[in-house]
């Protein structure tokens, strides 16, 4: 990613427009953005950043919303201005689509997926033309998160602000991060199955510049053939259990 | 009773914004290195989170603390009295008390304790009546200094075998549970002006024990054994969470009763934690008994320094509330003619710094059992004694001494600066004498 920023060279006119997931998967790749950020290699200062949700009916000071997820794991350690941070809310979810256009469109999307294959909170079912709106979280998705509100069903949020899968697919390359065995199935859905509004990661498909990093464990639900074929053009052995390039 | 609160908790754009900057905070057992925003005009610390979204709070000044240590103010639950004010001493007018203990909060603040539990010894029942009015919570304004949290009444209820120096012929029986500690305190008084009550469970009668320490905290008025020759196994019973003065005024550890000392340090668990108050002033208590008390309960022990009035006065001859005499040597204050000590007037921060010598512990563990650990005590967690969001901005600013030991810098109460060493009114180096003794 930061290699992509830079390759950029934003500025102030011409910002690097980044869409944003939270959620496990993308800690790390944040803990190691915030690394090179320290390092030098990578500054935030000509980068736009646009989330892709955050809960319904929590206030954005509550230790679970991603307004606080993205304060503690990227916004408070790198340079990047506070106005040029946007995340999707019940007041301007309406202009939210209108806004990464106005900035001339999201140049890299990094995305999480949920284990039954949402991204963002585009559950099972949502329409893959769909833009930012209000979605209903599907149970599911409240038992999965319970663990994050001290295992209390009813803590969870039960409804969220997300981008739509046209959002995501209007970005001009999209980096999907999926690690462990809980992935799987998302995983082989995304590569092996048919575009489908009930796995709606498969809608990346039709994207002309779609990667996916995952780890081994992610992997153990594709055919041999398919795991064999990616890692044979991914070539380098030193990127054996990754499919994808380095991010 | 309810602590002075700011009407509102979330800041607005008019508000004066304070950035702390390069300070090292206490976290977990270490000193890291950070921020702390502060809204000078509620009174609060708040969220570098929410000011960091929220476009239209800025920050109107940055200060550079230059890696010095920030702390939350200190909070001492057992003091008697400071700078010749004895908060027991009922023989002023009301406009003299009022106006004494005003300049006390004033200086008092000065020491780094921004929050205390001004301590009445036994007494008749007149006096409390007459002083427990003043002693309430303070009023949320920095400009009074430190403040109280509301007052300690040790006594009357205490038990005449351990009455250390409080009069035998003033002490009462609360025979009728409640009831008497309305009579004596006043009804009002105790449930306006009251936070904790040091009594001998072991005189209450026995219908009552059970259920008067969870009466008293739905009103938040914590019930602290003392004076007590409570055995191991009443204190476990008797739903009481808090000891005054551990290791004074009570049995001693025995092989087969463990006595009071074994209850609070041995019969703790995360659902039932138990507190007690220690005198470090290195007189009271044995270095030793500081340490394996520590480790026993390090959530427990709540540094107090049951400083008297005498705390800074040249040595001589006293005369306490009561007629009795005290004579101060030194540090050292006993009652006259005897042997018994009277107290202390040690300063919070000596405690403080003996104990970390006594314990081998560095400023960010010790720290909590001046601030955290007396917050929680006194069921204000999140509210003093923390640095977190949402908790009064009552701070200190210390300088750590090659030795290991600290001093007070600054002081800040409610968000604003309130006093610093190099000022008009420096720190007051002679009553911190006593732990060389």
């Amino acid at each position: 990613m930061y290699y992509r920023i830079n390759e950029f060279r934003p500025t102030k006119d011409r910002p690097f427009v980044l869409g944003l997931p939270t959620g496990s998967s993308p800690e790390q790749i944040y803990a190691n953005i915030v690394d090179m950020y320290r390092s030098g290699k990578v500054s935030f200062k000509n980068v736009v950043t646009f989330n892709m949700d955050e809960y319904v009916g929590i206030p954005t000071s509550h230790p679970q919303s991603y307004h606080s997820f993205m304060f503690k794991h990227l916004f408070q350690h790198v340079d990047i201005p506070p106005n040029q941070i946007h995340l999707p809310s019940l007041e301007n979810y309406g202009e939210y689509d209108n806004m990464i256009a106005k900035h001339g469109g999201i140049e890299l999307f990094l995305c999480g997926v949920g284990s039954d294959g949402h991204i963002a909170f585009n559950e099972p079912g949502s329409s893959l033309a769909s833009k930012t709106r209000v979605k209903t979280l599907t149970n599911d998705t409240i038992v999965a998160n319970a663990r994050f509100f001290n295992g209390d069903i009813n803590a969870v949020p039960k409804s969220a602000v997300t981008v739509g899968v046209k959002t995501v697919l209007d970005a001009r390359e999209v980096i999907l991060i999926a690690d462990g065995r809980a992935k799987a199935e998302a995983v082989r859905q995304a590569v092996e199955g048919s575009i489908s509004h009930v796995w709606t990661v498969t809608a990346l498909q039709m994207h002309p510049k779609f990667i996916m990093a995952v780890d081994e464990a992610a992997t153990e639900e594709l055919r041999v053939k398919t795991v064999k074929y990616f890692k044979d053009i991914e070539g380098t052995p030193a990127r054996i259990g990754k499919l994808g390039p380095k991010l | 009773m309810a602590t002075t609160r700011p009407s509102r908790t979330h800041s607005i754009p008019t508000d004066t914004i304070l950035r702390l900057t390069n300070c090292l905070v206490p976290v977990d057992n270490c000193l890291v290195s950070g921020t702390l925003l502060i809204n000078s005009t509620t009174g609060l610390i708040i969220s570098p989170q929410d000011v960091f979204y929220d476009s239209k709070l800025q920050p109107s000044s940055t200060i550079d603390l230059r890696g010095k240590v920030v702390v939350p103010g200190f909070i001492d639950v057992q003091i008697n009295g400071a700078y010749g004010f004895d908060f027991s001493n009922a023989s002023k007018s009301d406009d003299e008390y009022a106006s004494g203990l005003k300049e006390v909060n004033r200086q008092f603040v000065s020491t780094g304790v921004t929050s205390y539990c001004p301590t009445i010894t036994s007494q008749k029942d007149e006096v409390y009546h007459k002083v427990l009015p003043h002693l309430g919570p303070s009023l949320r304004s920095p400009t009074l200094g430190s403040s109280s949290l509301g007052a300690h009444v040790e006594g009357p209820f205490l038990n005449p075998e351990r009455n250390g120096i409080h009069p035998p012929h003033i002490l009462q029986k609360p025979s009728e549970g409640l009831k008497s500690l309305e009579t004596v305190y006043g009804q009002e008084n105790l449930y306006s002006n009251v936070k904790v009550i040091t009594l001998a469970p072991e005189l209450l009668p026995p219908s009552s024990l059970p259920s008067l320490p969870a009466v008293l905290a739905s009103k938040n008025i914590i019930l602290s054994a003392g004076h007590s020759t409570a055995t191991f196994s009443q204190l476990v019973n008797s739903n009481i969470s808090m000891v005054t003065h551990l290791f004074n005024a009570m049995h001693q550890p025995h092989q087969r009763e463990p006595g009071i000392p074994g209850a609070v340090l041995a019969e703790v668990s995360v659902s039932k934690p138990r507190f007690f108050g220690i005198i470090a002033d290195g007189v009271h208590v044995h270095p030793a008994n500081i340490k394996w008390a520590y480790h026993s309960n390090p959530s427990g022990l709540c540094l107090v320094t049951d400083a008297m009035s005498l705390l800074g006065l040249p040595d001589g001859e006293y005369v306490w509330g009561n007629g009795e005499s005290i004579q101060k040597t030194g540090g050292v204050l006993t009652l006259k003619g005897t042997t018994k000590i009277a107290g202390s007037c040690v300063t919070l921060l000596e405690c403080l710094n003996n104990f970390m010598r006594f314990t081998n512990t560095g400023i960010a563990e010790a720290i909590k059992t001046v601030t955290k650990t007396p917050a929680r005590m006194l069921g204000l967690e999140g509210v003093k004694g923390c640095l977190e969001p949402g908790a009064d901005a009552d701070l200190c600013v210390l300088e750590v001494n090659g030795d290991g030991s600290v001093g007070v810098e600054e002081v800040w109460k409610f968000g604003v600066r309130v006093w610093e060493k190099s000022g008009m009114r420096r720190r007051r180096e002679g009553v911190m004498e006593l732990s060389r003794l």
